[in-house]
């Protein structure tokens, strides 16, 4: 898992609002980073960190919420949770069957078929999940998710 | 889980008087989910403290540079019970969703015994069950299900044990006597 990056504002002599736009640059920047590992189904870490960056990045988000204008501030943390919640639903899956597998492994052989058969419809699922994840990273980039983040630090920024 | 407002914060303020006053709150938040969290079959209230521990890991690593180590440390513990919580959740997620599955596999056979069953007959032969396809399936999904639970048993009792290790240790202070600035404040001239 990517450690999360030092956010240079966070200082003993900063305001709240300096470390709010200084906070939410570099979780935004963080997320958009894994855009591209996150919708490759070979690299299972690729969404796990996404996923953990969007946390952190929402995190932020409501941490400082009062520096924000709150309407862009509201329609921006939304986005972020959906995306949160489909990376989920594509992550998910993959540490379930990790699981399982754990537990198959400990069965006799003829014990194993219907954890197999789980696994397998969870795999469909996390097809879908996949399809739903490249849709809503397609939506966000058309949507300016990233530019509106940015702005946000900016009007944090202003006062 | 909704976090619980913070009142009071300034935008213009300090960051340090602002971040304390979150942790505060978030601190509050945690130690709230106790003793109903204890309770091994309060699962919403277990998943909330799992949140709540969340929530206030994020604010101590944030924080560090502002505390020092005592945020560090906090936040190192915090994240050991967010993970063993995380750990119980997974198995109250995994439990109803094997159910289901063996529930939708029942359905199917059933329907294929129905279907099975000569036209006109008056009852079911019991025989024709033992042809169920998918007969072979559900000794692993029990025993999937006898392990999580026992799991969810075992890490309970270990999440127990963890806070009251925690409490006997005095941690409530020691993390808010750890909101003190990292050094001293620069004076604006």
């Amino acid at each position: 898992m990517a450690s999360a990056r030092d956010i240079p504002g966070i200082t003993l002599d900063a305001t709240f609002r300096e470390a709010a736009a200084s906070a939410v640059e570099v979780r935004a920047d963080e997320v958009f980073s894994f855009r591209d590992r996150a919708l490759d189904t070979g690299d299972i870490e690729g969404v796990h960190d996404m996923r953990v960056a969007t946390r952190r990045l929402r995190a932020v988000m409501e941490i400082f919420a009062v520096c924000f204008p709150k309407q862009q501030h509201r329609r921006a943390l939304r986005e972020v949770k959906e995306l949160a919640d489909v990376l989920g639903e594509r992550r998910d899956p993959d540490v379930m069957i990790a699981g399982l597998e754990k537990v198959a492994q400990g069965l006799a052989a003829a014990d194993r078929t219907g954890i197999r058969g789980l696994e397998e419809s969870l795999r469909e699922e996390q097809a879908g999940a996949n399809e739903r994840l490249a849709a809503m990273l397609d939506r966000i980039e058309r949507d300016r998710l990233r530019e509106r983040l940015i702005a946000l630090a900016v009007e944090a920024r202003l006062g | 889980m909704k976090a619980r407002k913070v009142k009071g914060l300034d935008p213009d303020g300090p960051l340090v008087d602002n971040m304390r006053r979150v942790i505060v709150v978030r601190i509050d938040e945690l130690f709230g989910f106790v003793p109903a969290a204890l309770d091994p079959a309060n699962v919403e209230d277990a998943h909330n403290m799992r949140i709540a521990a969340k929530r206030l890991r994020y604010l101590l690593e944030l924080s560090e540079p502002l505390f020092g180590s005592g945020a560090k440390k906090g936040a190192k513990v915090v994240k050991g019970l967010q993970d063993t919580l995380g750990e119980i959740h997974d198995c109250d997620e995994l439990l109803p969703l094997v159910d289901g599955f063996v529930g939708g596999l029942r359905a199917e056979d059933a329907a294929a015994v129905v279907a099975s069953a000569p036209p006109g007959a008056e009852d079911l032969d019991p025989a024709l069950s033992k042809d169920a396809p998918h007969r072979s399936r559900y000794r692993g999904l029990e025993l999937l299900m006898v392990h999580t639970r026992a799991r969810r048993e075992l890490l309970h009792a270990r999440f127990v044990q963890e806070w009251q290790a925690l409490e006997e240790r005095g941690f409530r202070d020691e993390l808010e006597s750890a909101l003190q600035p990292a050094e001293p404040v620069p004076q604006a001239e």
